[in-house]
């Protein structure tokens, strides 16, 4: 009897407590409460530094205005994917016990889609900063992401070759790669209605080093430029038998080949071009604000894609909450969809299927050191 | 079909066939002499390059030219080749060619782990070894390096087989693997020919991977296992354990590699390969220069 009582009054305290918490929730419903994850540690850990540099910048801003208020949960630490699928659903399960509002995550393409499987079924609103594989957001409708998609590089590599003149091009592409076959269709089926003609198609795999089969027939074919929407590794051997073969033409690679190293080839690059999500160097108003403010705090090291793509998604949600009209995840979710959104990594528009269409950046060499060359928006345009 | 992709075709295709026939030939002088497959050799290769990445920088900063690097990258390798086959390989020769064989895969799959953890698992770039001008031929823009490394490789063969055919220490490499005992009874220390054929074997990788690196300018841990799998199938193709048979299937799957990815099917470039191995295998089992004898188990 005795233990019949107390059961009863720890149920009514319980009862009591929810509603408690839940009043609570509601008075201060100004607040977004945001749960954030990113590669903290591992290999891609300066990516994630630069992120919480960032994500703690877009708030301070954002919360300086007044408006709706950002509580960054885990005690303002973005959570630790360490790049690892596996444990990007441990951090998903420990950031809901946190009762979030929006959860923006992650970096990693094998830890976003995981963690979208779960949000999507838990009715909670996932925006991805840096996940450029296409079938994320076909998960469902409360996914989103800030950067643009891998195949649509591949449309701006064409429309980047109008915008130079070029009117012929040979491809080579990794035929074991989703990246390098999803960048090689979407430019050939933009080249031809850009006017491009591509002379030759070759392939190649990722663990090719010998290209000069190919390379010589992309001399032979005349081509004013050479597609390689390849990865880092494999660029330099490229660069290098293709000039060795005569080819004097632009090469123009990925975002895949950021960050390929230039050591000993440093004519062989020159010539050499890749699309990317945002540079540093864009004299752009708005880039150039973020980043003589990161570089005064934090320093120019951790300053990175990743961190501007961390920065512009803390803006989207805030800007989300207000188009939808609340703090909650239905009105951010309705405030999301098809959200128009002006940020250091672009102006844009989400699509139905919740991507961006955005500027592209495109980069080049110069005595092998990698500096920006022009922005190009959506639609082919040399942004001023 | 135009002329200049021919000739271009034909420039690259020996050059990737030279590099295959340089690291063939390693293959082709440990089997001659101790009738083992050394599947670490691709492995020394690897060896070779990465001491080439770290001494070309010295040699340069010393105003030496480059290609002198490959002296360290000898000696480098061949204390290594020594050490795995004193420490690895001498233990198990009794043992009987299975043991030898799995003893030659562990080293391998050793040497490759220990690169990673010396090295990193990030590829290094080579800087430039040579600088040597490209000609222009009906059209055709050839790079002088490519014919070196032909040359090379033709040296190197010939060097190899006048020491085998005529040298002292060579008729004694080619008595051993006819008769370990007798030639113990005639006095020959066939310990010591076993390590100096290693030695020999392990310089040639060090020469092999400077002209890889001439060619494709890289270092990666793991390049030695695809590299040393196309150079045992040229060494086969030729006829295992003979000199010139090694140059010759080098040279014959680079070609061919390179003209099946431009004439014919690129994404088959592999298949068609080993097709072609099994095909001569199926032939003439002993290989295009092997002669068909019954060999002794």
């Amino acid at each position: 009897m005795k233990k019949k009582v107390i059961s009863a009054a720890l149920c009514v305290s319980m009862l009591a407590s929810l509603t408690a918490g839940q009043l609570a929730f509601a008075e201060e419903d100004n607040v977004i409460r945001v749960a954030i994850s990113a590669p903290m540690t591992g290999g891609l850990a300066i990516l994630g530094e630069g992120s919480q540099h960032a994500v703690d910048m877009a708030v301070e801003e954002i919360n300086a205005l007044g408006g709706y208020q950002i509580e960054v949960l885990n005690n303002g630490n973005l959570a630790d994917d360490a790049s690892d699928s596996k444990q990007a659903i441990n951090v998903y399960n420990s950031l809901m016990a946190e009762d979030p509002d929006v959860l923006i995550a992650t970096y990693n393409s094998a830890c976003s889609i995981p963690m979208a499987e779960l949000a999507q079924k838990d009715g909670m609103v996932q925006l991805s900063p840096g996940s450029t594989n296409y079938s994320l957001t076909e998960i469902g409708d409360h996914i989103f992401r800030t950067c643009f998609i891998d195949p649509y590089q591949g449309k701006m590599a064409s429309k980047f070759a109008v915008s130079q003149g070029w009117t012929t091009a040979a491809i080579i592409y990794a035929k074991d790669d989703d990246y390098s076959n999803g960048l090689k269709d979407a430019f050939v089926e933009s080249a031809a209605g850009d006017g491009v003609e591509i002379l030759y198609t070759g392939e190649c795999t990722t663990k090719d080093t010998d290209f000069t089969a190919q390379v010589s027939q992309v001399v032979a074919s005349d081509a004013e430029m050479l597609y390689f929407p390849c990865f880092l590794d494999i660029v330099p051997l490229l660069v290098q038998q293709a000039r060795d073969a005569g080819f004097e033409g632009a090469i123009v690679c990925g975002d895949g080949s950021d960050g390929a190293d230039t050591t000993g080839l440093e004519d062989a690059f020159n010539g050499v071009y890749y699309t990317n999500h945002y540079s540093s160097e864009d004299t752009s108003e708005a880039v150039q604000n973020f980043v003589t403010k990161f570089t005064e705090n934090y320093g120019s090291e951790s300053l990175n894609a990743c961190a501007a793509l961390y920065y512009d998604s803390v803006y989207m949600v805030y800007q989300a909450a207000i188009n939808g009209g609340g703090t909650d995840t239905e009105s951010i979710l309705a405030g999301m969809t098809n959200l128009e959104f002006s940020g250091v990594t672009g102006s844009f528009t989400l699509n139905d299927t919740g991507d961006p269409e955005k500027n592209v950046v495109v980069n080049t060499y110069e005595d092998g050191v990698c500096t920006w060359m022009l922005t190009l928006d959506p639609e082919g345009n040399v942004v001023e | 079909m135009r002329v200049s992709l021919f000739i271009q075709s034909v420039v690259n295709g020996l050059n990737q066939g030279a590099i295959y026939a340089l690291i063939a030939l390693g293959y082709t002088m440990v089997y001659g002499i101790i009738r083992m497959i050394n599947f670490a050799h691709g492995d020394f290769i690897m060896v070779g390059s990465y001491t080439l990445f770290y001494t070309i920088p010295l040699m340069v900063s010393w105003g030496m030219p480059a290609w002198l690097a490959v002296i360290f990258a000898v000696l480098v390798c061949v204390a290594v080749g020594v050490i795995v086959e004193t420490v690895a390989y001498k233990p198990v020769r009794s043992a009987g060619s299975m043991s030898a064989l799995i003893t030659a895969l562990a080293v391998s799959v050793f040497l490759e782990n220990l690169a990673m953890v010396l090295f990193g698992a990030n590829p290094k770039s080579v800087p430039a070894i040579f600088s040597l001008p490209s000609i222009e031929f009906l059209g055709a823009k050839l790079q002088v390096k490519y014919l070196l490394t032909l040359g090379i490789g033709l040296a190197m063969m010939l060097a190899l087989q006048l020491f085998v055919k005529k040298t002292k220490l060579g008729k004694a490499m080619r008595a051993v693997p006819q008769d370990k005992e007798a030639s113990t009874l005639v006095g020959i220390n066939v310990n010591r020919i076993i390590t100096t054929t290693f030695a020999i074997g392990s310089g040639l990788a060090a020469v092999a991977a400077l002209m890889y690196c001439s060619t494709y300018p890289r270092c990666t841990t793991d390049m030695g296992s695809m590299m040393g799998l196309k150079a045992f199938i040229a060494a086969v193709l030729g006829g295992i354990g003979i000199i010139p048979g090694a140059m010759l299937g080098g040279l014959l799957v680079g070609l061919l590699e390179i003209f099946v990815k431009v004439y014919i099917a690129p994404g088959w470039y592999e298949a068609i390969t080993y097709g072609v191995l099994i095909v001569v295998l199926l032939v003439k089992p002993a290989g295009i220069l092997g002669k068909n004898v019954g060999e002794k188990v």
